[in-house]
This record gives structure tokens, C-alpha cells and sequence, in this order.
């Protein structure tokens, strides 16, 4: 049979989509539909001594206002993986302290968006200004006040968390080189396309149905019960389709709590829809902060020891805080092999907007320090980069950072390749122009490791139900959300090819949390690789009846049989044959009992790798760095959709290029007014900034706890091109960048320390000696 | 228009649509809403990212920056109305499809719109025509490569096989 697996079959979710009929939650349309609006404070950090919302009542159109008298005030983790050690508990739904610049501190219900606008003009806010506290270093001082009564005090989000191996003093004192540096990390954001929206709607037995765009609906199903006080039975959250989220929308915004009350109190349907503002405003940032590295190394290149202390701002809420430091730290354990190791990651409220889950997690940061500092040991010690990488890439059997034994020899592989495909030793040996030329260019690499799910962080489950219909099709049930990834369709692809039925047979159940198996939530790259897992095995389970069935009616035994393209097959007996609808037909008119398979798979942790090619162009009169190529290099066990892989690959690659060189949502020192809350302002790498990307994809590392082999690719490669681009930099114009964006400012202010601005007059030409 | 809504007429799709709007309400909304046509989509509403990208009079425009006062006696083309019949894809909605162009698909109708203008004036453009022409739109989970891919497919398709006079 032709397998499914590894083909780019069209993707069932995209018709709606190029055709604009696909559901998104903010195009639901209910009778009766009112709009709400969400008040933001206008200062980072105050008491709300009162609120007066008489004059935005008054207002004709306005059908109901909420401030914090007026909400359940329960105490709840703002993202919900409920009691996992990954998130905190420290958000009201409105609370009488505001925290941040744009925290909601009432709601409106209109009949329209513009009175609700104009209502909430009307809403007047007395605050008693409380000191903001805008950096890490303010919120550290001795004798800062404390922004939240809850977590270890001193400002801090969760204890240290603190990562030992083997004896750094030792390692340190066996080193024949140590290299340090600290690493100062920006801010960027998801920046998703669809703005945070919700429509919530309540029956008249007291149900609660929400439509949200959202990557975990049984979080939000679990977290609006909870705190609403409702049972599970009570609360219906759908999620068709969804305009991308990128790990931030695994969290509640305010908006899904305000907009329950205010339907609740209306007896009316209303959505709330962020402006694109509001997006930065009250999303998520990725966490900024510092990480400083230091690591010994042997002359050989042997790496003897490693010292980090990451220092993560979480903003004025924990959120995924205390996994994204976790995650971090257990980082620096790995990618470059080292026995000794002393790593150290704190996390620190303070009054600007909310740090969150964002691809990545953590390892964004982390290894942009570690990937760049390689690049400045083997600099150092007069080797090749790539060579020093190699030689310390961690290997099959050694440790990951999450306590399990690697498989393989992706990262490995992964190097090689990329040597191979850019002829990196021929460029490395060609002679730099480095001071001479207006447009200098230069190729640099980095690599990362990224674990498929977020164990041991937050315990998880994949879980799956296979239906068998009368006619031989299938159906599939997940819980797991469509993020923008082709998931679904990669899980109806295992679906079908364990079962052996055709792929267009298989038809996927999702975005009802009244119907579908419960499910964590679409993140932590592990939806293809858990939940695909368990599609695997409910297949199993149906395959197994329907095979039974077949071994009755054509009296041989069911070992001997097998199903491939929908049709039953006997093995050695070419001409015996029954299609699986004839299989499970009506025998005497008796219908086939129910053919469901139903499983769950809790995964323990597989890893993906990736080492990525760029060559940069650095114009040195303007600063401006473009990245002229990009060859990714990624390591994923088994390609379900080649398509859909090389997709997140390419999307990673923009967000990471944005990252390092333009994007960082940046605060007002004095008062934490945010500053470029906007598309024109906040910059994000375009159609016209964009680089033609060669993406080589290897399944040299197969996982066995992954559906044939396959693991995560989402947020790998996010991960290496950041460094890439800083180690690229470097050999373009021989400065070392240790923080990210690299602004074109930087780059000039750099080259005139260095005394390296252009000759005048010299040629205007690109640094043609690496083509 | 003692209530101080406006009445206007625009063709949308094809078909002309009499309306009654405030002067105030953009086109956007009023595709959105009153229309129901949500496959349009609102990214910032502030012009900064071209989801919303509609045909107005065959040239692509922001429909949050125009008014839907000012589309009055216009023809207004949206991603509904690229299909060159119901039931059929224009090329470019095939090769968005085909080629993996789409992922959350939030600016996916923007940008087949878009793209749609691009083709309609350079039958064969060139990939730095086709990033220009794409400047404006806003895309963050594709990097553009299969996008530009899947607008120079249809490029080809429509060279072999142009199809019928859309709506
Ligand atoms: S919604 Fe119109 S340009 Fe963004
Ligand atoms: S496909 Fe998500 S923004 Fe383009």
C-alpha cells in the first residue's frame, strides 16, 4: 500500500481558508450579539481607590459595567495547566491593584462597539500611584515593595531554581581557556494575526458555551468553572479555527472571564475582541532579562565547565514563569556536552506587561548565550566553530535536560549535513575582506535541541478516539486545537495509515469540549508526537475489531490478515480479499457492534535538533544587517507532512530573524507606558525582509514513543536561527553581539569603536568572497 | 436619513447590495457584519497589516481604512467573491492549498486577494514583484516562502489556462 506517511496530502483546513468560510471565533454571529470592552489602567503600578462607572451606565446602548465589586474574586492561575509546577496562581479576574500599564480594570457591555468605546470614556479611576517597578534591578533592591502577596517573596516568581552537575571549581581549575559574558535579552511578541477574541453565550439551564481562540480549550474549560464556580458540565468551550497563537494563547487574558459575567448579566451573547493594541498591551511577551554565561574549555576544545545565571523579568504576572525558567535552566545542562555544571535561573515580577509561553520557551534565550559563546570559545581557540560544535554535540545516551537518555545523533547529523550543503569549509578557508567594502558578508551557525512535550514540567496525556463508521470510513476525535499547523491533518495521516484505510476516509472531530477527548492543549511541539501517538494506538484498537470480524467471514485466522487501502487482505492468499465495509456489514441484519478504539499515551520525552546555515550582508554605512540566505538543518525522527514540517520551519525562522534584528516591545523607563504597541512600530520581518530559506529535513534519529518514529519540529526552529545570525554577524564585520535585537544604531556604534567604518570611496560592492 | 444613517448601494460580488450605514462604519465592518462576508479578516484595523485587503473597483485597498460611505456606487470584490463560480477555486486558492501556503490562515484571504491585483496587472511577475506587491501584508506563521511559491504556481496556471471573467 502507499503509505500516507511522509506525503503532503492538501490539508483539510485550508479550503475554508482560502476561500474565507472558515470559522474563526470573532466571526460568529448570535442574535442579539452585544460587544464588550475592556478599561485598562493608564499606570504601571497603583491601588484603585474607587471606581465610578454611573456616567458610562447612564450612557443610552450601555447594558451592563463590571469593575472588581462586581466580579468573583478567586485567585487562579492566568495559565492553566492546572497545578503543574509550570505556572503560577496570582491573578484576580479584576483585581483592586493594578500591576501593569493596561491591565483591565472594568468592563463594558453595549449595543454596539463604538458606545462601548464611548462607555468606557466615561469610567473614571482613582488611583493611589503605588512605586513602578520597571526593571529586574528595581524590582531585586533591597526594600522594593513586593508586587504580589503570593510566590517566595523579594519579587521573585518561584524560588531559584538551581541546576548542579559533577563540580565546576574542578572544571573550571582544569581549564585552559574561560570564556564569559552576559547576554541581555529583548522582548518580542507573538505578534499572531488574530487578535485575542471570545463570544460567550448562556442557556437557560445555566450553560455556559464560550467560542475563543485559544490553544488549550480544557484550560479554559477547567479555569472558567473554577473560578465561576460552575461544574465541568457547565461549561462548553469551541474552537474552530484560529489565527495563530504561538504558545501565548495557552493563557486566560481577563477577556474570557469579563465577557462570561457580562453576558451573564445581560442574559445577552457578547463578544470581546482585543484591538490590535490591547494584543501587546494585555497578551504575552516572551520573557527579556539577562543570562550571564561562563564556561572553561580545554585547548583540545573539550568544554570543562559551565556557569549561568539567568535572570528572567516575568512582568507583572507568573503565568509560565516558573517552566519557562525550569525550562531555561535544564537547558544549559545540554546541546554542548559538559560534566560540570552550575546553572542558577530566577524569574522577577515587576510592572510591565506579562511574560508568557511563546515558542521557544525559554530555550530562545538560553541558547542564543550558549550557540554565541561557542562561536567565541573556538574563536579563541583558533578552531573552526562548527568543528567545536561538533566535537561537544550531545550524543545518544547522554542526558538530556529532562533527565532522559538522548537518542541518536541529531544534533550530529544535523552539523554535518549543513557543512555539507553550504560548503562551509571552502567558505571558512576563502580569505574575509573585513575592512574594506560598504557591504560586508559573513555565514554563521547555530544549533538547539527541543524537547516534543513538556514533560516533566506538566505531566501531559495524548489522548484519541477512533470511530469506525457503517461504510469503512473512520472518524477521529481530538481534543488537540488547530493551531495553524496542519496537526489534524497530520493526525488523520496516522490514523489512517495504522488502520490502513485511505487518508480521504478519515475525517477529524475537533474544537468541542463537549464531544472530544480532553486534551492539554496544542503546544510544547507536542501535539504530532503525543496525540499523534495516541491516534496511533486507538487505530490499533479498531484495526483489531474490524480484523476480527474479516478472520469470521473469511475463515482464516485474524494473524494472517491485514488491511491496506481499505481493503482486507490475506496474507499469502493473493486473490481472498474483502473491503473493510464488507467486513463490518450488517451480518443477518445485526448491525457491527460499536468499532471504537479510544487511548491515551503519556509520553516521557524525545528530542528534536536542528543546526542552522545563514549568511548575513551588513551594510556599514547604514548598520542595516539583512539576512541574504538560510539553510535549516532539522533532525525529527519521521516526517509526517513534508509540507506542513517545512512550513514551521520557515515561519520559525521569521519569527527568530525578527527576534535578533528588529522586533522588542519596549516600556517607558520612567512610567512603563508602553511605547510601540502597534504593527508600524513594533517591526517584524516582511515579504520584502525575508531570505530565501533551503530547508533539509533528516529522520536520522527516530523516536520509538512517537507515531513511526516521529517527533516535534514546532519550536526548534526558532530556536538556532537567533544565534546563527549573531555568530554571522561577527564574521561579517568581526563585532560580537552579546544581545538581541541588533539594531542597525548598534552596529555603526560598534564599527566606530572598532575604528572599521568604510574607506571612503572604497568599492560600493557586496563582499563577494564567500559566493 | 432622519436617522442619521446613509443609504448607499455597492456591488459586492457581483451583486448590488443596497445599504443603510452610518457615516462612520468602514467598509471592514460592514462587509463583516452587515454583510456577514467574515471571511475578511480585521489583523489591526488601523491599515498596518492588510488582512482586511478587498477589491475596490479591481485595485486592493484596506477596507478598514475606507469608509463604507465611500464604496457607494463601487464594485467590491472579496475572497468570497475570487472563486470564478460556486463549487470552483481560482488558481491562486488552489495553489494556496496545494502548496502550503496557509497555516492559521488569518491572512490568507488578504493575501489571495492581494496577490489576485498582483496578477491582474503582471500576469508573470518575478519573486521580487511578487514580495513587493506583498509588502503590506502581514503574514507571521509561513515566512513567505510557500506563499510566493503558491502565487507563482498560480502565475503558471492561469498562463495555461486563464479562467472565465470573475465576478
Ligand atoms: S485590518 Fe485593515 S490593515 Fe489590518
Ligand atoms: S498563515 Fe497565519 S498569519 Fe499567515
Amino acid at each position: 500500500m502507499t503509505s500516507v506517511i511522509g506525503r503532503s496530502v492538501t490539508r483539510w483546513d485550508t479550503l475554508g481558508k482560502v476561500t474565507g468560510s472558515a470559522v474563526y471565533a470573532g466571526d460568529v454571529a448570535l442574535p442579539g450579539l452585544l460587544h464588550g470592552k475592556i478599561k485598562r489602567s493608564t499606570v504601571a503600578h497603583a491601588r484603585i481607590r474607587a471606581i465610578d462607572a454611573s456616567r458610562a451606565l447612564a450612557l443610552p446602548g450601555v447594558r451592563a459595567v463590571l469593575t472588581h465589586a462586581d466580579v468573583p474574586r478567586v485567585l487562579h492561575y492566568g495559565s492553566p495547566h492546572p497545578r503543574s509546577a509550570s505556572v503560577t496562581k496570582d491573578q484576580y479576574i479584576l483585581d483592586t491593584t493594578v500591576r501593569y500599564h493596561g491591565e483591565g480594570v472594568a468592563a463594558v457591555a453595549a449595543d454596539s462597539e463604538e458606545i462601548a468605546e464611548a462607555a468606557l470614556e466615561l469610567i473614571t479611576v482613582d488611583y493611589e500611584p503605588l512605586p513602578a517597578l520597571l526593571t529586574v534591578a528595581d524590582a531585586l533592591a533591597p526594600g522594593a515593595p513586593a508586587i504580589h502577596a503570593v510566590g517566595p517573596g523579594g519579587n521573585l516568581v518561584l524560588d531559584p531554581v538551581v541546576v548542579t552537575r559533577g563540580d565546576v571549581a574542578a572544571g573550571f581549575a582544569a581549564a585552559d581557556l574561560i570564556v564569559e559574558g552576559t547576554y541581555t535579552l529583548g522582548r518580542p511578541v507573538p505578534a499572531y494575526m488574530e487578535p485575542n477574541v471570545c463570544v460567550c453565550q448562556w442557556d437557560a439551564l445555566g450553560k455556559l458555551t464560550i467560542w475563543t481562540s485559544t490553544q488549550s480549550p480544557f484550560m479554559v474549560r477547567g479555569t472558567l468553572a473554577e473560578v465561576l464556580g460552575l461544574p465541568l458540565t457547565k461549561v462548553r468551550v469551541l474552537v474552530d479555527h484560529m489565527g495563530g497563537g504561538f504558545g501565548a494563547k495557552q493563557d486566560l487574558f481577563q477577556h474570557e472571564f469579563l465577557c462570561a459575567l457580562l453576558a451573564q448579566r445581560t442574559g445577552r451573547p457578547v463578544r470581546m475582541e482585543f484591538s490590535r493594541k490591547e494584543t501587546f498591551l494585555g497578551g504575552r511577551t516572551r520573557h527579556s532579562g539577562s543570562i550571564r554565561l561562563k564556561q572553561g574549555f580545554r585547548r583540545d576544545g573539550t568544554i570543562t565547565a559551565r556557569e549561568a545565571e539567568i535572570v528572567f523579568d516575568s512582568g507583572a504576572y507568573g503565568s509560565h514563569g516558573p517552566g519557562v525558567t525550569a525550562v531555561a535552566t535544564a537547558s544549559l545542562t545540554s546541546l554542548y556536552r559538559c560534566d560540570n555544571v552550575h546553572l542558577v535561573g530566577r524569574c522577577v515580577y515587576t510592572n510591565t506587561p506579562i511574560a508568557g509561553a511563546f515558542r521557544g520557551y525559554g530555550v530562545v534565550q538560553s541558547y542564543y548565550a550558549l550557540d554565541s559563546q561557542m562561536d567565541e570559545a573556538a574563536e579563541q581557540l583558533g578552531l573552526d566553530p562548527a568543528a567545536l560544535k561538533l566535537m561537544n554535540a550531545v550524543r545518544d545516551g547522554d542526558l538530556a535536560p529532562s533527565g532522559h537518555p538522548i537518542v541518536g545523533h541529531g544534533l550530529e547529523d544535523c552539523i554535518r549535513r549543513g557543512l555539507e550543503e553550504t560548503g562551509w569549509a571552502a567558505r571558512r578557508a576563502a580569505p574575509k575582506s573585513h575592512d574594506t567594502g560598504r557591504r560586508r558578508r559573513g555565514w554563521g551557525m547555530g544549533c538547539e535541541m527541543h524537547g516534543s512535550s513538556a514533560y516533566p514540567g506538566i505531566k501531559e496525556q495524548g489522548n484519541a478516539i477512533v470511530r469506525m463508521n457503517e461504510d469503512g470510513t473512520v472518524t477521529l476525535f481530538t481534543g488537540t486545537t488547530g493551531l495553524g499547523t496542519g496537526a489534524h491533518t497530520a493526525l488523520a495521516q496516522i490514523t489512517a495509515e495504522e488502520l490502513g484505510v485511505r487518508f480521504e476516509d478519515v475525517a477529524v472531530v475537533h474544537g468541542d469540549t463537549d464531544v472530544v477527548p480532553w486534551d492539554i492543549g496544542a503546544f510544547a511541539s507536542h501535539t504530532t508526537y503525543m496525540a499523534g501517538r495516541a491516534c496511533q494506538m486507538a487505530a490499533a484498537q479498531v484495526k483489531a475489531k474490524v480484523l476480527a470480524r474479516a478472520a469470521d467471514r473469511l475463515e482464516v485466522a485474524a494473524d494472517d490478515l491485514d488491511i491496506r487501502d481499505g481493503v482486507v487482505t490475506v496474507r499469502g492468499v493473493p486473490g481472498l480479499s474483502l473491503t473493510v465495509a464488507d467486513a463490518i456489514a450488517a451480518e443477518r441484519g445485526i448491525p457491527a457492534p460499536q468499532l471504537v478504539g479510544e487511548d491515551s499515551y503519556r509520553p516521557t520525552k524525545s528530542y528534536s535538533f536542528a543546526a542552522h546555515f545563514v549568511e548575513v550582508e551588513v551594510d556599514t554605512e547604514t548598520g542595516q544587517i539583512d539576512v541574504v540566505q538560510v539553510v535549516p538543518v532539522h533532525e525529527i525522527g519521521k516526517v509526517i507532512h513534508p509540507v506542513a514540517a517545512a512550513g514551521q520551519i520557515e515561519g520559525g525562522i521569521q519569527q527568530g530573524i525578527g527576534h535578533t534584528l528588529t522586533e522588542d516591545f519596549r516600556v517607558d523607563p520612567r512610567d512603563g507606558r508602553p511605547l510601540n504597541a502597534s504593527f508600524v512600530d513594533y517591526k517584524m520581518p516582511l515579504a520584502m525582509d525575508m531570505p530565501p530559506i533551503r530547508t533539509i529535513i533528516l529522520e536520522t534519529a527516530p523516536d520509538e514513543g512517537g507515531p513511526f518514529g516521529a517527533k516535534g519540529v514546532g519550536e526548534d526552529p526558532i530556536i538556532a536561527i537567533g544565534p546563527a545570525i549573531a555568530n554571522a554577524v561577527h564574521d561579517a564585520i568581526g563585532v560580537r553581539f552579546r544581545h538581541y535585537p541588533i539594531t542597525p544604531e548598534q552596529v555603526l556604534a560598534a564599527l566606530a569603536e572598532k575604528g572599521a567604518t568604510p574607506t571612503p570611496g572604497a568599492a560600493d560592492q557586496p563582499d563577494q568572497t564567500d559566493q | 436619513m432622519t436617522d442619521g444613517l446613509h443609504a448607499i448601494t455597492v456591488t459586492i460580488n457581483g451583486e448590488a447590495r443596497p445599504l443603510r450605514v452610518a457615516p462612520s462604519r468602514t467598509l471592514l465592518d460592514v462587509l463583516r457584519t452587515e454583510l456577514g462576508l467574515t471571511g475578511t479578516k480585521k489583523g489591526c484595523d488601523v491599515g498596518d497589516c492588510g488582512a482586511c485587503t478587498v477589491l475596490l473597483d479591481g485595485t486592493p485597498v484596506n477596507a478598514c481604512l475606507v469608509l463604507a460611505v465611500e464604496a457607494d456606487g463601487a464594485a467590491v470584490t472579496t475572497i468570497e467573491g475570487i472563486a470564478p463560480a460556486a463549487g470552483q477555486l481560482h488558481p491562486l486558492q488552489q495553489s494556496f492549498m496545494d502548496l502550503g501556503a496557509s497555516q492559521c490562515g488569518f491572512c490568507t484571504p488578504g493575501i489571495i486577494v492581494m496577490a489576485k491585483a498582483l496578477l491582474d496587472r503582471h500576469p508573470d511577475p518575478s519573486e521580487e514583484d511578487i514580495r513587493f506587491g506583498l509588502a503590506g501584508n502581514i503574514c507571521r506563521c509561513t515566512g513567505y516562502t510557500k506563499i510566493i511559491e503558491a502565487v507563482k504556481d498560480a502565475a503558471r496556471r492561469l498562463a495555461a489556462a486563464p479562467p472565465p471573467a470573475g465576478r
